[in-house]
Formats: structure tokens, sequence, C-alpha cells
């Protein structure tokens, strides 16, 4: 039923503790939220674990949100701060779990196939430093432009253009010397 | 490999592995609305005022009861603080050194001025890096929360309206990790030695 509805009434609407409409926004923005954290994190339970909690902080906080400013953004800047907190606490506390290219879904014998594109560039991210894998995961899944990933991260839109275009370049190494360990 | 065919390769690498974890959120919704509506809902003090107010079939008497034993207990615990805060008058417990108690935990004051903010807390190693609220009670704009903490070494940074901030003025030193600033205060054997 909420299907025709615009962002704004859905918005309004779940202010007002309409939780189905806020159901609709979940739907619409889970995929999303969900894969930035995949993205950054690198751990499907994880990442389950605080798209939840992004959904929840979110709607407790609904009535910080400025209506002026893109929904996705402020929602994107929920999820990512808690992703980080997250990665903050695991450098604290490890944990020894198992990186995301090796969990379940494909034969690991896949995971060293050289012709395994994927395979390869998802075994790179997970090496590759968060500061820079960030802005890559917000840019090339999330879609976002530079501006819209300096404002998620609080970070000068100046640095991210200079991380992602650093970041590709450290993962086309990382991926090199995969292949050709010596 | 070209730089647009190694972008499509990212893009395509980044959407299948969301893909094949999807099953994970198919019940999302159905699980953060139930969270939801298991939580009680915290009413804002106007619209409990509101409520209280609100014309009702019922008895007005039986209102203007509830109204007023309500502004009986106000002001019942509001003498009882003011005259325990004139008690304690010559040793104020608000003070920007620890106080320590009997098995070295210390409460350590967080202070930070931001003046046009909304939000402001504090997350650090202390609270697993979940967010402990900043509270503003007289809008100064200078926001304060009071943690206890045990002797030990402590990372941390501020988040005004969810952005970071990292350094503190009254830390002890600052670290550089995940290409931002975080503090840190030393309780016990450090800086905060008192």
């Amino acid at each position: 039923m909420y299907r025709a509805q615009d962002e704004v009434s859905l918005l309004r609407a779940s202010l007002q503790g309409d939780t189905s409409a806020w159901g609709e926004i979940i739907s619409r923005y889970k995929d999303a939220v969900f894969g930035l954290c995949l993205g950054f994190l690198r751990n499907r339970a994880d990442a389950e674990d605080l798209s939840h909690d992004a959904f929840i902080r979110a709607y407790v906080n609904l009535r910080k949100y400025n209506l002026d400013r893109k929904f996705s953004t402020w929602l994107f800047t929920i999820a990512a701060n808690l992703c980080r907190n997250k990665l903050r606490y695991r450098r604290n506390h490890p944990t020894g779990e198992m990186p995301l290219h090796l969990q379940g879904g494909k034969d690991p014998a896949k995971v060293i196939d050289k012709e395994d594109q994927h395979a390869q560039i998802q075994q790179a991210l997970t090496q590759l430093p968060y500061s820079y894998r960030a802005p890559l995961v917000l840019r090339f899944y999330n879609d976002l432009s530079y501006r819209e990933i300096s404002e998620v991260l609080s970070i000068p839109e100046g640095t991210i253009k200079t991380r992602i275009h650093r970041g590709k370049i450290m993962l086309k190494e990382l991926i090199e010397k995969e292949r050709d360990p010596a | 490999m070209t730089t647009d065919r190694f972008e499509d390769l990212l893009r395509s690498t980044l959407k299948a592995e969301t893909e094949a974890a999807a099953d994970r959120i198919a019940d999302l919704e159905d699980r953060v609305i139930l969270e939801i509506e298991e939580r009680s809902p915290k009413l804002l003090w106007h619209e409990w005022l509101r409520q209280l107010l609100a014309p009702t079939t019922g008895s007005r008497i039986g209102q203007l009861l509830v109204v007023g034993a309500t502004a009986a207990v106000f002001l019942f615990v509001g003498m009882g603080i003011s005259s325990n805060l004139l008690r304690n008058n010559a040793s104020p417990r608000l003070s920007l050194q620890p106080v320590r108690a009997a098995d070295g935990t210390q409460e350590v004051l967080f202070v930070l001025p931001a003046m046009d903010a909304e939000n402001v807390a504090v997350v650090g190693s202390f609270n697993s890096w979940e967010e402990t609220q900043l509270s503003d009670q007289d809008g100064d704009g200078i926001w304060t929360a009071s943690i206890p903490l045990s002797p030990g070494r402590y990372e941390y940074a501020f988040l005004i309206d969810g952005r970071w901030w990292g350094q503190d003025p009254l830390a002890d030193e600052y670290v550089q990790s995940f290409g931002e600033f975080s503090s840190v205060r030393y309780i016990g054997r450090g800086g905060d030695e008192v």
C-alpha cells in the first residue's frame, strides 16, 4: 500500500509511530545498508547485526533528521558510524573470525583460483585498510557522489578523491601480489 | 586491465557478495519492527502534558487532582534537591579532576563545548565504542557526562550530531587510526593521577 507514496510521506508517518511505514523504508534501503556494512566490515554476521541496529537507531533518532538533507545520506552516516565503532571494538577484542571471502557459499579451493576475479577482489578488499575501503564501497556499491561520501564519512571531499584513486591502485597491487607472490 | 573495466568488476563484486548473503536480511523489516514495538514508547514532556490535559469524557476534577498531585511531587523533589545543593555548596561535585572511589574507580568528567549541537555523545574503549550521551541541561552549549572508569588507558572520541570529533582539549594524548584522530586518557597511573 505504501509503494505509491513518496519518501517524505513515509518518514512523516513513521515519525507519528506508524511502524508499517518504517517497514516500507527498511524494504527500500535494507540492501543498500547491508551492502555498506558488509563492504566495510567484511563479515556477514556483523553486517546483519549492524544493519538491524542502524534501522533501530535511525527510527529512534528520526526527530533529529532534517528533511532538507537527503535521507539515504543520513541513514548511511548512521550505518557508517556503527561500522567504524565495531571495527574499533574488533581491534581491541580480536576474535579470529573467518574473513568474508572464506565465509560459506563457495568452495575454498575456488578462492585461490586465479581466474575467479570476484574472489580475488573480495580478498583484496578484506586486506585493504578501512580508510581506503570505506570510500570505495560508498562509491562503487552505494553509488554516492564524492560530496555525499565526504558527508557520510566526515572527511573532506579532496581527501575522498585521493583515497578512491589510491584505493583502486592498492587493490590492483594486492591482486597482482596474490597472483604472483614472488 | 583498464580503469573502467576494473571499476565495473569492483561494482559487480560488491553487488555479488551482498546478493550471496541476502538471506540474512530477508525478514529484517519484521525483526526491526518487533524490536521497536517491544520498546516502551517514550513520550516527550510536552506530549505527556498534552495527553494529561486533553479533554476527556471523565471528570475534570479527577484531572485537576492528578495535575495537582504531580505539581506537589515536583515541588517536594525540587525542595529536596535545592537543600542538598546548599549543604554541599562548599565542595561541589562537578570538577574536571576525577573523583576516586575506594576500588580505584574514578568518576571521569567528559566536557565538550558545542554551541549549536542537538546531540553530543562520547564513544570509546570504555563503552565498546557504543554511544554514551552527554547532556547540556542549562542550554549553555557546554555538554558533559560523568563516567566511572577503572585505572587504565582509554581511547575515545566525541560524536557531535553524528560527526566524529577526536581531539578533546582535555586529552592526555592523541592517536591516529582509521584515518582519524582519537583522544587518549590515562586513568590512575597516568595523566589524571591526582
